[in-house]
């Protein structure tokens, strides 16, 4: 065979198999679409779904305390006040900020949700637009492998997602497939399955695809930059992020600092899906109604709000793993705070940030934001359709590696410098007297880690400003409220 | 405000302690993942270090991290296991993960030739970019599945020879061949010279006592 033909015979493959996937979504629960017996769960499910679809390791209590009735009553309240204030759109901006934070009812997340990413105005602007991406794709797409791989897993403990060609796993790769046409800059990023996943839980599909473009490239949210190639944003919220830490939890900063813990071990799920899997389900949907309303900043608050709550077992952690583990795993199975009580916190932070000037970080650079005109069809090069890996890293992601290996080795002199501070001096008063502020300065002075302190810092921690949160006292009255000791 | 640590409080958060007895040696190696998406990285570690398979385990975004600790004779031998994610558009993150590995696991999916021909450029560049020492296991994973596989045991071994890998086919569904592997690494891990004891990402040995140290086989 001559290279001519090789190549030729490699995109009929990619056709062919491009063809064969769509074939089986385009079939859904046909019965002659047969799948695996593996692909599709058989087991019980009745009594160990919760409200939001997602299935439970055991039965769910069946009967409510006098709490959770006291919140459906609540709710109950909230729907009617929502359903009035949607049908007067839009509401006055004081009245929506306390309404959302509060935390959308479950009821009218679906027409809250479309209106505060502005929905039905994309679709208006846009008639025709969805199908005929969504017809492209099926013909052109090059990610359709990647993400019937991503689909075939994404909430599959979910009652939506856990049949397999389910019309929401149906309807998760028909937005994923057109999205990565209609931006083909973008094309597909892992990740991404799982912000429109949560999308569809509460929309209909071509809604959903309209938000995740406005998720995707709205100046507010830019996610475009998170997903792209090179994660240019991920750079620059991680940046921000240790500078908040440093300037307002410098004991926490430091402690991560000596574990190496670097905030990109931790913090990129955090950002790439706002916090889905990451803290309770419940809770990252009151975290996701901040999110839409309020844009990107509070995906950095909702960071320090996590570490600040919990600053003082993550200090407690004295190895990596444990660290790592608390964060990643422990958090999403049981927060420790009820939702409204992790929620207030989170005002309380951005209210901090903001008057620290904090809340913002250094302005986005054009590389975060699309630079083709999107839904311009573009057919992709032969590389991409023969679906073949490059061998180099691009430009790009060499930039990445460097900046990447630079931030280990300034860990790594950090540590350093933390390390023969405390073998030298007083290793036994960090440890036992931690709290001494005007100790841990002076006797920081010199060392690295002391250069990241600021007048801002000290006025902070000078003031011990507190975080009043009457709720969450009272759900761990051992806890003291004070950012940054 | 100063809240006592709880007694205890340094140990809580894994639960696989040796339990201090002083004639106990005790190594901690840095172990990496690395392959084609949808290969099994995550599964056969969560098999490795829970023993459970779940069928649609979800994709990886950016890194898991978990740990496991296993006896070989008389030493205690701590993996700390970076598990990636495999889509190409993250590989640029990988170097962050495997800088100052001792050991590495590369994965292919022995039902797809290019999850093979994948792992082979993962190898290289380890070859070229990780630790000189670093201790390379090939498998191939799905193996309860090779009545359809792609990817033949021999061409796979030889490879493995050609490029002095461990090589095992594995299946995390099954549990075949999963403890082996970790187990042949750790056997071919130095364990005696504080030779694990390079790369920049070895947290420093800080005060803390009852704990295996990097310095290993105190």
């Amino acid at each position: 065979m001559t290279d001519g033909e090789q190549r030729e015979a490699l995109v009929r493959r990619a056709e062919d198999e491009r063809e064969e996937i769509v074939k089986r979504y385009e079939l859904g629960l046909d019965p002659t679409n047969i799948v695996d017996p593996w692909e599709n769960p058989t087991f019980e499910i009745y009594h160990i779904t919760d409200k939001y679809g997602f299935m439970h390791d055991s039965r769910l209590p069946t009967t409510r305390n006098s709490q959770e009735m006291q919140l459906t009553k609540i709710e109950l309240e909230r729907d009617k006040k929502w359903m009035k204030m949607l049908a007067k759109w839009p509401p006055p901006q004081d009245k929506l900020h306390t309404r959302v934070y509060k935390g959308i009812p479950k009821a009218v997340r679906w027409p809250a949700w479309k209106k505060l990413l502005n929905v039905d105005q994309s679709i208006a602007n846009n008639v025709g637009v969805y199908p005929r991406m969504l017809q492209l794709a099926k013909k052109y797409s090059t990610e359709t492998r990647q993400i019937d791989a991503d689909v075939n897993r994404q909430f599959r403990d979910n009652l939506a997602y856990r049949e397999r060609y389910s019309i929401k796993q149906c309807s998760l790769f028909n937005v994923l497939n057109a999205y990565s046409i209609y931006n083909s800059e973008l094309g597909y990023c892992q990740g991404m399955a799982c912000v429109a996943g949560v999308l569809l839980l509460f929309m209909q599909e071509e809604e959903a695809f309209w938000a995740l473009n406005t998720l995707m490239t709205d100046q507010k949210y830019g996610m475009h930059g998170l997903f792209i190639e090179g994660f240019p944003k991920l750079t620059r919220f991680i940046d921000h992020h240790d500078r908040i830490l440093s300037k307002i939890m410098r004991k926490l900063h430091k402690h991560f600092t000596k574990h190496n813990v670097d905030a990109l071990l931790y913090a990129i799920k955090w950002f790439f899906v706002v916090f889905v899997e990451r803290v309770p389900f419940s809770l990252s949907l009151r975290v996701w109604d901040i999110f839409l309303l309020d844009g990107d900043r509070v995906i950095l608050a909702m960071a320090i709000t996590i570490l600040y709550l919990h600053k003082d077992e993550l200090l407690r952690m004295k190895d990596m793993d444990a660290i790592i583990e608390y964060l990643q795993v422990k958090l999403h199975k049981n927060f420790g705070y009820s939702d409204d009580d992790a929620i207030h916190a989170l005002e309380r932070v951005m209210k901090k940030l903001k008057d620290l000037k904090l809340d913002a970080p250094p302005p986005a650079k054009s590389n975060e934001f699309p630079t083709r005109t999107l839904g311009d069809f573009v057919e992709a090069d032969m590389e991409k359709k023969i679906g073949r890996r490059r061998n180099d890293y691009t430009d790009t992601e060499k930039q990445v590696i460097t900046d990447v290996i630079s931030r280990q080795e300034q860990n790594a002199i950090d540590v350093q410098s933390t390390v023969s501070y405390e073998t030298s001096e007083c290793a036994t008063v960090t440890l036992t007297v931690p709290e001494d502020s005007h100790s841990i300065r002076s006797s920081l002075a010199g060392t690295s880690v002391a250069s990241h302190g600021s007048s801002e810092t000290m006025s902070l921690e000078d003031n011990n400003i507190h975080l009043k949160t009457a709720n969450m006292l009272q759900s761990t009255p051992q806890r003291e409220m004070l950012l940054g000791t | 405000m100063a809240t006592t640590p709880r007694s205890g409080g340094a140990g809580s958060g894994t639960a696989q302690r040796p339990n201090g007895t002083s004639q106990n040696k005790s190594c901690q190696f840095k172990l990496v993942l690395l392959g084609e998406s949808a290969v099994g990285k995550s599964s056969l570690v969560l098999r490795f270090v829970k023993g459970q398979f779940h069928e649609y385990q979800e994709s990886t975004i950016g890194a898991a991290f978990l740990t496991q600790t296993i006896c070989i004779e008389d030493t205690v031998v701590k993996f700390e296991i970076w598990d990636t994610a495999g889509q190409e558009r993250y590989h640029s993150l990988a170097p962050m993960y495997y800088r100052g590995a001792q050991a590495a696991i590369v994965v292919y999916d022995i039902q797809n030739q290019d999850s093979f021909q994948r792992a082979k450029t993962w190898v290289k560049e380890l070859h070229k970019q990780a630790s000189p020492n670093i201790v390379i296991a090939l498998a191939g994973n799905k193996a309860d599945l090779s009545n359809i596989r792609v990817v033949e045991f021999d061409e796979a071994k030889q490879y493995a020879e050609e490029n002095a890998l461990l090589f095992m086919e594995t299946s995390a569904k099954t549990g075949m061949n999963v403890n082996d592997i970790f187990l042949a690494i750790a056997k071919k891990l130095p364990k005696n010279d504080g030779a694990n004891n390079q790369g920049s990402s070895i947290r420093p040995n800080g005060n803390e006592t009852n704990r295996p140290t990097n310095n290993c086989c105190k």
